[in-house]
């Protein structure tokens, strides 16, 4: 029974893996990779450790939904509806998956592993809180501030304004040929914010519309008018 | 795993869908204070309807999981019934951390409803499903809390411990605010009033928006089965289970879980809806925050 | 179900998990490649944990030092993505070029 869940979860890990470089949308191969984790969450399961095995399935159902939805901003074709392979080195990454699989599998059929399973009836998940918040407390205490810096790093990574000024100020996405416009969407010019009167007009918009300083033509010319006028 | 529970998972899952559509029913009746019997027979006229309907489709859609999600929710549903206990022992599903694979199931709800609006490709039932990611994703974490907090006075991650720690006391004279919490939780997994962004008559149905026939009729089964899992589930970790004196556990649970259902039906017909950004905003800023006191207290209490 | 055989799913998975993180062009496929390596990796811990080293606990805490990894290299992983994007419009890897000679 264990050996057939066992084989069944870990061609299901396998597969799963497998597909999530294959299928044609982001949010397939994301919860393609889910699925990767909860067969070898299952894994955990049968390898007798309940709790790191059932808190894979939920972490990672929680971490692939965000993983979609940056999927749908950040990638074309988030529906699937035309066929999706962007690869490099293609031939060569081929290779290192392989090379990478037979060493490891290599080193194990000839390695003489030890053995010492975990006794039957083992209260492991007792053991495992008294061990987190015991002996290796600094350690998990550790992790837990980590995860908190890494969330300070990405929101300051991530925010459109810092510090000092905006984010993009003063970077402006390359062009589409070479010293061609600038690529990248440009806000439609509207009223409303043409307020030149303070002389030096480009560096007044530069700050209150990051996109404004792309198509900065208009603009200047609206801040020279007034300053001859 | 005891397979003796089967027979109480199925009929808790049938039983109690009957129940839950029969309470909408009264509740809108009561609403609108004309006669419930109008009310009861617009279901049945409806699943009639649905299930002889034809299955339209859209352009281009992700068939396999437009078909699979209702079924991955009534298993989703399934699964977290397992754990509960129907009566001493008497759960299908037996883990040390039956309570963390009750987390799981809440957390691949909002995958599979994500999928659900995502996979007919269509814009409102997309709208759908990234209301519901932004406002269900913040709801995961109070869940976390309230549910640790909850096996804080049985110093135990298994759901027959947590009922066996309320012999003398359920958790919710310990905890009132986790009871409170959970059915907000709730509310959000079965997609019902006050919670309910993907589903919603302001988006023509959103993550449904574009199901039709045997299919609609499916997801909104599915979405019964949960209430049914999620009113058992509550009832076992803030009411006790199956505890009780003279009547036998299953009926106890039974009894238990329809209260649940009632408050569940309640909040749906009498609350209002927040628009989306503000209540993600409250989620973030109130629930979150008041979740992490709650376990605070809950910590305390518990020593 | 050996150690040998757990080792052997965990290898491939890392197999797998390198040939996406070397040929994927998009940023948000090569994370999910690399995150199929952890996904070995925490494979691998458990089987070791589980069969050779008699359930002690430091090997569940190594577990849970590879789930915090993994959400750790996703939350900067997104965060460098989505300023890379902001600063120059780039989703895949052949769009950063400023280290190239």
């Amino acid at each position: 029974m264990t050996d057939a869940l066992f084989t069944g979860l870990s061609a299901l890990a396998l597969y799963a893996g497998w597909r999530v470089f294959r299928v044609d949308s982001m949010v397939r191969a994301s919860f393609w990779l889910m699925i990767s984790f909860i067969a070898v969450g299952g894994i955990g399961i049968l390898l007798s450790a309940p709790y790191i095995g059932v808190a894979t399935v939920f972490m990672m159902a929680v971490e692939m939904t965000v993983m979609v939805i940056f999927m749908v901003m950040f990638m074309m074709n988030p529906a699937g509806l035309n066929p999706m392979m962007m690869v490099h080195q293609h031939r060569f990454s081929i290779g290192a998956g392989v090379v990478a699989f037979a060493g490891m599998t290599a080193a194990t059929l000839l390695t003489d592993l030890p053995s010492n399973p975990v006794a039957a009836g083992k209260a492991v998940v007792h053991d495992l809180g008294i061990e987190l918040l015991g002996d290796s407390m600094l350690i998990f205490e550790t992790a837990g501030v980590t995860l908190l810096a890494t969330m300070v790093a990405a929101v300051v990574l991530s925010a459109r304004t810092g510090r000092f000024g905006d984010a993009v100020e003063g970077s402006v996405p390359p062009g589409l040929e070479p010293g061609g416009t600038p690529a990248g969407r440009v806000p439609e010019k509207s009223g409303g914010h043409h307020h030149g009167s303070h002389g030096d007009g480009r560096s007044d918009h530069a700050h209150h519309h990051e996109g404004h300083d792309h198509d900065g033509g208009g603009h200047d010319h609206a801040g020279d008018k007034e300053k001859h006028a | 795993m005891s397979l003796a529970a089967f027979p109480f998972l199925a009929f808790f899952l049938t039983l109690g869908a009957v129940l839950a559509v029969v309470l909408d029913a009264v509740a809108r009746s009561a609403l609108a204070g004309a006669p419930a019997g109008r009310y009861l027979a617009g279901p049945l006229r409806q699943a009639a309807m649905r299930l002889s309907g034809q299955l339209v489709t859209t352009e281009a859609p992700d068939r396999a999981n437009w078909r699979l999600a209702p079924g991955w929710y009534g298993a989703l549903a399934a699964a977290g019934l397992a754990v509960v206990p129907f009566d001493e022992g008497l759960a299908l599903v037996q883990l040390p951390t039956s309570i963390v694979l009750w987390g799981a199931v809440e957390a691949l709800v909002v995958v599979v409803v994500f999928l659900h609006g995502w996979s007919p490709n269509a814009p409102f039932p997309l709208i759908g499903a990234y209301r519901y990611v932004a406002t269900g994703l913040p709801v995961m974490l109070p869940s976390m809390f309230v549910l640790i907090g909850a096996a804080l006075p049985a110093r135990s991650l298994d759901v027959l411990a947590i009922v066996e720690s309320q012999r003398e006391m359920w958790n919710v004279v310990r905890q009132p605010l986790g009871l409170l919490l959970l059915l907000i939780v709730g509310l959000s997994l079965t997609l019902r009033g006050p919670m309910d962004y993907a589903d919603s008559a302001d988006l023509a149905g959103g993550s449904s928006a574009e199901d039709s026939g045997p299919a609609r009729a499916m997801w909104q089964a599915a979405r019964l089965a949960m209430l049914v899992a999620f009113s058992a589930m509550a009832a076992t970790v803030f009411l006790g289970g199956y505890l009780g004196p003279l009547l036998p556990g299953p009926l106890w649970l039974a009894l238990k879980t329809a209260l649940v259902l009632v408050l569940m039906v309640a909040a749906t017909h009498l609350l209002p809806r927040m628009p989306v950004s503000r209540m993600v905003t409250f989620l973030w800023v109130v629930l979150l925050p008041v979740s992490f006191l709650h376990l605070l207290a809950a910590g305390l209490v518990a020593l | 179900m050996t150690l040998a055989s757990v080792l052997i799913v965990a290898a491939g998975l890392i197999g797998i998990g390198l040939y996406g993180a070397l040929s994927q062009q998009s940023f948000v496929m090569l994370m999910m490649g690399l995150e199929l390596i952890m996904n070995g990796a925490l494979l691998a811990v458990l089987g070791f944990w589980s069969f050779a080293l008699g359930g002690m606990p430091e090997g569940q805490l190594l577990a849970i030092v590879i789930m915090a990894v993994m959400a750790v290299e996703m939350a900067a992983g997104f965060a460098l993505i989505v300023a890379v994007y902001r600063n120059r419009q780039a989703d895949v890897t052949e769009s950063l070029t400023t280290l190239k000679q």
